[in-house]
């Protein structure tokens, strides 16, 4: 059993960019109010109460958006009131209600997806593609916090032997320019080591297989399949128009058909399916083992 | 059979023309473990990276290194890369991925080894070499001893047949690197890896080895098991003065004991069967055990001359109640240090890895603020030292990696401003003037780095591991200078690991702990107290002599008693 985010990384990986790209690309209410409330279910499922500190932006943005954008835009025919004979629209707030409440809803993904994507997680995914690029974004990877920190241990050297005086704007740039010559000299120099314990080890030799310490194990092909369908279904819906409504001239919803229906289905399951999994986690922890 | 046979390997390098080896020869059998030992530029390094394909420098080679009886250079590639492991000095830049698990499967992936396997052998790797907990951080959140363990195992899950080590311990500290050579050892002794270490610690990788390997200006100058080469090279003092304590108390006086008198050290005669009849001891218990049968019984003597440091001098740092953490939620790494430095001593700071020592020593340079606490250099808050003036005639630090101080092409450039500062350095820099800093040997470095941060005529000079990687040859020049530096009146303090050179050159020591200063005293009684601190020859006499802590005080004492 497994929390959502500790599934293999190209799964979670679709799976954000399948809950999110089709909301983006939708003019509509109720596609972004799932996607909001799938967001909240999976932040409460994971984090508790925490959860709030990320999601109180979805209420927000949806507020916000609905008081500015009738103040830009003045589309719309019901006239609410009049400001400086502009014309403050009834279908201009609901518009910018459901546009903020669409990025409040991705804004929210994104911030999960930046916070169980970590650095080893993307570059599995992107490693995916060729081992060679994944090599480099890991030895990228490697040599930025090294390069950063050598930066800091040059700058204090070059202070504390005297060397480095800053009273002035143009001692900072001389300082600034004189870190980045040692860095320069010494990454150059001790690159020579690194090219040294990669070719011992066999670089450059036969062909490089790639190892990963994610697996995919039934759950993640599940997962997989599920993700790979349900999008299909939303991003089919969306591209063919079934979802969807116009808000001018008039705040026009469509009518329910039973192939609407079923999409918003399908999108709605998608939207759940993070807190769905986590909510099957603990469900089988509490009937194993008890609270 | 053989597995390894180096026969009159000779090589020189393309740039340069000098012969860096001259007519080489020795043979290994599975499961030896060879400690090679020689000064810094004899050609250790050239020796060792000769025996793998790889790594052989551009140069002319000549005379053959048969692996199993096939030449090295008719090696496969992936063969070689596998069957030869290589260990180097320096625990950053040998790593090559961004996380631990990475580093592992690094060189398994580079010969195309199948996932599944991959997993299968990095798991057991993982679990021999104790690296579970941290499998899955960030090989930059790693301590330089986890940083070589980690090293070691990605190299050992190639499964190497031969494992060279050039000074893999050099970086670390006295603990991290009887750590790693613990598990060196167990590899050479389970797996029957055999291993071929360059190493400067011999007190603590001689009772590991089978062989010794003496190289001397590129020549072989011995070559055979332990105890009988230390034996024919108890002769040549010059080699004798980088073999552990232990073992030049022993040539000093087992042939004084056994012919009653004569401490005269040109005496010949009596060394060839001395050495040949008697087991020359080589760990501290066997020293120990030597010194107990020959000591005349009696009770321990105090020996201490006790040189009371109560002189006028005035303090030139003062701390007192320092507090200091990087980040305001982070732990506190100084926690209520508080100490002081007279005015023209060496005062030296010992502790363990993360004790917070170079945090001070940088708090008291000013490159750190503490959030409480004071700290008065000559007198004046540190605060007061305005616009810089902290580091003009007053105060001078060489951090740990010296590189960091180079930015010129040649030496000559580097020491432009230091040039009156020169003749008080007892050491020739006139060879080394048009070399390019980055060329010089580890010591050179120090050195040349050393004259660059007098360049500003500093009264208090802080020196952050000044002797990390030097051959005993090197730290005694280092030594050399700062003793007359001080008798110019400078005051320098040194954190340092190097508990034997602490001993040596220190007024005062002081041991870090957890943030605070828990002990502080002159040297004699500083390494008595301590048990992990402290010198071999105070582990050796421990008991039997008091107040012994450099090799010169044992000989100093023993002359007498025995």
């Amino acid at each position: 059993m497994k929390r959502f985010e500790d599934h293999n990384p190209i799964a979670v990986f679709l799976y954000f960019a399948g809950v999110t790209v089709p909301v983006m690309f939708c003019r509509d209410w109720l596609l972004p109010l799932l996607c909001a409330a799938g967001v909240m279910l999976y932040g409460f499922s994971s984090e508790g109460p925490a959860a709030g500190n990320k999601l109180w932006l979805i209420p927000a943005a949806a507020a916000l958006l609905a008081v500015i954008n009738p103040i830009f835009n003045h589309n719309g025919m019901t006239v609410v009131l009049l400001v400086n004979d502009m014309p403050v629209t009834l279908e201009a707030a609901a518009y910018g209600a459901a546009t903020g409440l669409m990025l409040g809803a991705v804004f929210a993904w994104f911030r999960y997806f930046s916070e169980v994507m970590t650095s080893d997680r993307i570059l599995y995914v992107f490693g995916a593609v060729s081992p060679k690029l994944a090599l480099i974004l890991s030895m990228t990877l490697r040599y930025i916090p090294l390069y950063s920190r050598q930066a800091g241990i040059v700058r204090r050297a070059a202070r504390a032997s005297g060397a480095g005086r800053d009273e002035t704007v143009l001692d900072h740039v001389r300082t600034g320019l004189r870190v980045f010559s040692v860095l320069v000299t010494w990454g150059l120099e001790n690159g020579l080591v690194t090219a040294d314990s990669m070719v011992a080890r066999g670089y450059g030799g036969a062909r490089r297989t790639r190892y990963a310490i994610y697996s995919w194990r039934k759950r993640d092909y599940l997962l997989l399949a599920a993700v790979l369908i349900l999008t299909g279904a939303a991003v089919t819906a969306v591209a063919a128009d079934w979802v969807g409504m116009d808000f001018y001239p008039y705040i026009a919803v469509r009518e329910m058909t039973p192939l609407t229906a079923a999409a918003y289905t399908l999108y709605a399951i998608l939207a759940a399916l993070p807190a769905a999994v986590n909510l099957a986690e603990r469900v089988s922890w509490h009937r194993r083992i008890g609270s | 059979m053989n597995q390894l046979e180096v026969r009159n390997l000779t090589f020189e390098y393309a740039i340069g023309g000098r012969q860096v080896l001259r007519d080489i020869g020795f043979d290994l059998t599975a499961g030896d473990f060879l400690t090679v030992c020689g000064s810094t530029g004899s050609g250790k390094t050239t020796l060792l990276r000769c025996l793998k394909r790889e790594l052989i420098p551009a140069g002319k080679l000549t005379g053959s290194v048969l692996i199993d009886g096939i030449p090295v250079s008719e090696m496969k590639p992936s063969e070689s890369a596998a069957a030869v492991g290589f260990v180097m000095q320096d625990p950053e830049q040998q790593i090559v991925t961004d996380k631990v698990w990475h580093e592992l499967a690094f060189g398994l992936e580079n010969l195309g080894t199948a996932p599944d396997l991959i997993r299968r052998k990095v798991a057991e790797m993982a679990a021999y070499f104790g690296i579970e907990s941290w499998f899955e951080k960030a090989t930059d959140e790693l301590s330089g001893g986890q940083k070589q363990l980690l090293s070691l195992a990605a190299v050992c899950l190639m499964d190497p047949k031969i494992l060279i080590l050039d000074e893999p311990t050099a970086q670390l500290d006295p603990v991290a690197a009887a750590d790693f050579l613990g598990i060196v050892s167990r590899l050479n002794r389970e797996m029957g890896i055999t291993v071929i270490a360059a190493e400067h610690r011999l007190e603590q990788v001689l009772p590991y080895s089978s062989k010794l390997l003496v190289i001397e200006d590129g020549r072989t100058a011995a070559f055979g098991g332990v105890q009988e080469v230390i034996g024919t090279i108890l002769e040549k003092s010059d080699l004798m003065r980088t073999m552990p304590a232990g073992v030049r108390l022993f040539h000093e006086f087992d042939r004084g004991i056994s012919t009653v008198s004569a401490p005269d050290t040109s005496d010949v005669t009596g060394s060839a069967d001395a050495s040949s009849a008697v087991r020359i001891p080589l760990t501290v218990p066997e020293c120990a055990a030597w010194l107990r049968k020959n000591l005349t019984p009696g009770r321990s003597e105090s020996e201490n001359a006790a040189p009371a440091p109560g002189n006028a001098a005035s303090p030139a740092i003062e701390v007192s109640d320092l507090w200091f953490r990087y980040e305001r939620k982070g732990p506190d790494i100084l926690r209520g240090t508080a100490f002081s430095v007279m005015e023209g001593e060496i005062f030296s700071i010992l502790g363990g890895n993360g004790s917070g020592k170079t945090t001070a020593l940088g708090c008291i340079a000013g490159l750190y603020k503490a959030y409480a606490g004071r700290i008065n250099i000559f007198g004046h808050k540190l605060a007061d030292y305005r616009n810089n003036s902290l580091y003009h005639d007053c105060l001078s630090m060489m951090p740990q990696d010296v590189q960091t101080l180079f930015l010129h092409g040649t030496v000559r450039q580097e020491l432009a401003d230091a040039r009156d500062m020169l003749d008080r350095i007892p050491y020739d820099f006139s060879p080394l003037l048009d070399m390019h800093p980055y060329d010089l040997s580890g010591g050179q470095q120090q050195l040349v780095a050393l004259a660059k941060v007098l360049a500003p005529r500093p009264r208090l000079l802080l020196l952050d591991e000044p002797t990390k990687g030097l051959d005993p040859l090197m730290r005694g020049r280092i030594a050399d200078v700062l003793r007359a530096l001080r008798t110019d009146g400078m005051t320098i303090v040194i954190v340092t690991h190097d508990v034997e050179f602490a001993a040596e050159i220190s007024d005062r020591c002081a041991m870090f702990f957890r943030g605070e200063v828990v002990s502080e005293a002159v040297p004699r009684r500083f390494f008595a107290e301590n048990k992990f601190y402290t010198t071999q020859v105070s582990r050796i006499t421990r008991g039997l002599l008091d107040g012994c802590v450099t090799y010169e005080d044992a000989v100093d004492i023993l002359r007498r008693k025995i």
